[in-house]
């Protein structure tokens, strides 16, 4: 999006035989194997570990946290209160956001809502919105809502790329092409969110826009509700939501060993392939709006 | 039982115009008394056939003139609604078509009787036009809508038009809608009627007293419906409108969206609308 120049990026991780290390790499980002050098080189850290492991990158990188940091917290059911409990032995007043997105910020179609911790200034949860404004929609939210964003917008792509599978069947089951299915399935979508996104209108209305009297279309929608569809769509997003509370309480009450779990998860990533980088920005380039394309 | 609608000579303005629906049956008593509600005809410019008196008892109590005997009627009056059973129509046809002339105006409220079954029945020279009303129009809150046949021209269809908005919401659509209506509106009330049961039912699981549950059901469904009707919105937002976030109504719609209700209410008027279909072809 150009808002950050690569190299003012830094990204870390134990693990330099990841695919997404030669990704970030090939991109300029200033890579190392170290926390500690990532958090000495940048004001805005984002951790983008995976939920469990949050508690020892804090406990690492602690010592090295100063009054100017950031940080940023991606990591799902991981409250701030959390994090600051965490940090409060080694500094008094950390700044912490929590943050949660959504895969497509690839595309810069993103969606993020964030929630600003005990001494996050406004303009900290402002630099976050706009860092995150440029790969898509992002609004500061209460803390207490970022479950049911976890189970609308989270976990909502994977709800579209099912139901896109599906289209992309009844597509060929009438006999299209499976690429040209899945193509236009997908502009499909594409084109109705961006209608509902640019018009006022209520999607009911938009719906009824396309549903000529007797035509195709409502003869389709009626299979639709027939189907449960609507409220197949609640009960997911009610789901995932709840899934994400229940898996934050098991978290709080911190029923697994720590020990065993970074044996086990640390020895488990090595093996996948995302996530297990620390990423950094650096503060300095936002604000001086010297924002370079790299 | 077999009726006739009547009036005396008709004068083309409404505000000129005397007369009102009539036949025996339920429907045409129905449209009968939102006209005299709305003051639109005195009762004693109505005249009503029947073979028998124990239907004609109720529009006598209107004060509607009544006889026995259908010539008479087409005789007397210029606007003429049939509102008979279907079956018996044909042959009340037969009766009376050596009366009907040109200045007539013939009017059908007979379910599943086509506009082109009326007109081979009738003298081909007759105004005829077909309307389906339904029950609410007895408070004069109902729903009609109506079609005419090859004669009937503007004029006659603006007065069917101005006499039954006194009754409700009236409008001019071609004749395929006509069962469409049926299964929406005509069969409507009664999924509704269903509706506010249930909705009272769930009231006195929770523990109110059931008349009590039964007037405010019936309030609600009006006074949504009002709100419909006048703020002219999507039905979609109203209802966004009466969601808060994690609130009990949408808690509510969830457990009607397991239920599938929507589906359920497009199957009704699916069901409806394709007997009427069937019934017409009988």
């Amino acid at each position: 999006a150009g808002v950050l120049a690569a190299h003012k990026i830094t990204a870390s991780s134990p693990d330099t035989d990841l695919p997404t290390v030669s990704g970030l790499r090939k991109m300029g980002v200033n890579f190392t194997v170290s926390n500690k050098d990532t958090v000495k080189s940048s004001d805005v850290l984002f951790l983008a570990v995976k939920p469990p492991i949050i508690p020892f990158i804090l406990e690492e990188v602690g010592p090295d946290i100063e009054a100017r940091h950031i940080l940023v917290s991606c990591a799902a059911g991981v409250t701030i209160s959390s994090i600051e409990k965490k940090l409060s032995t080694f500094c008094p007043t950390p700044k912490v956001i929590r943050c949660m997105t959504n895969t497509p910020v690839i595309v810069r179609e993103g969606a993020t809502v964030y929630a600003t911790g005990t001494h996050a200034d406004v303009e900290d949860g402002k630099l976050l919105e706009q860092l995150m404004a440029s790969v898509g929609f992002c609004t500061e939210v209460e803390e207490d809502l970022i479950d049911a964003v976890t189970g609308l917008s989270g976990s909502g792509p994977a709800y579209a790329f099912t139901a896109l599978d599906a289209l992309a069947d009844g597509g060929v089951k009438m006999g299209l092409p499976r690429r040209l299915a899945v193509r236009l399935g997908a502009q499909a979508l594409l084109g109705a969110a961006k209608m509902l996104l640019e018009s006022e209108q209520h999607p009911g209305q938009l719906k009824d826009n396309v549903c000529s009297p007797g035509g195709a279309t409502i003869h389709a929608l009626h299979f639709l509700e027939s189907g449960g569809f609507r409220s197949l769509l609640i009960n997911a997003v009610e789901a995932s939501c709840i899934r994400t509370r229940e898996l934050q309480h098991l978290a709080d009450q911190e029923k697994i060993s720590p020990a065993a779990i970074k044996k086990t998860l640390l020895d488990k990533v090595k093996l996948e392939s995302p996530s297990l980088s620390v990423a950094s920005a650096s503060k300095v380039s936002l604000f001086t709006s010297k924002s370079k394309k790299n | 039982g077999v009726a006739l609608g009547a009036w005396p000579r008709l004068a083309m303005e409404a505000s000129e115009l005397w007369g009102g629906a009539v036949g025996a049956g339920r429907m045409a008593g129905g449209l009968v008394r939102g006209l005299l509600q709305a003051g639109k005809v005195p009762a004693s410019n109505i005249l009503a056939s029947a073979p028998s008196d124990k239907n004609l008892d109720a529009w006598r109590e209107l004060g509607c003139r009544t006889t026995h005997c259908n010539l008479e009627v087409v005789h007397r009056s210029t606007l003429v609604f049939l509102a008979t059973k279907p079956h018996i129509l044909p042959g009340v046809l037969e009766e009376i078509r050596p009366a009907v002339g040109s200045h007539h105006i013939v009017v059908s409220l007979v379910a599943g009787v086509t506009i082109q079954t009326l007109q081979r029945l009738l003298p081909p020279w007759t105004k005829v036009l077909r309307i389906m009303p339904n029950l609410p129009c007895v408070v004069q809150a109902g729903a009609m809508v109506f079609s005419r046949g090859s004669n009937a021209g503007d004029e006659e269809a603006a007065l069917l038009k101005s006499l039954l908005s006194s009754c409700g919401l009236c409008e001019e659509v071609p004749e395929s809608y006509i069962d469409i209506h049926t299964g929406l509106s005509g069969s409507g009330v009664a999924y509704v009627y269903l509706f506010a049961e249930a909705l009272a039912e769930g009231a006195v699981k929770m523990g109110m007293p059931g008349a009590l549950a039964s007037r405010i059901a019936a309030q609600t469904l009006l006074g949504a419906a009002k709100m419909l009707l006048e703020t002219g919105e999507h039905p979609a937002k109203l209802r966004g409108d009466v969601c808060t976030p994690g609130g009990t109504t949408i808690y509510a719609l969830h457990q009607l969206e397991k239920g599938a209700l929507r589906a359920t209410v497009m199957d009704a008027v699916e069901a409806a609308t394709n007997r009427a279909c069937d019934m017409a072809k009988d």
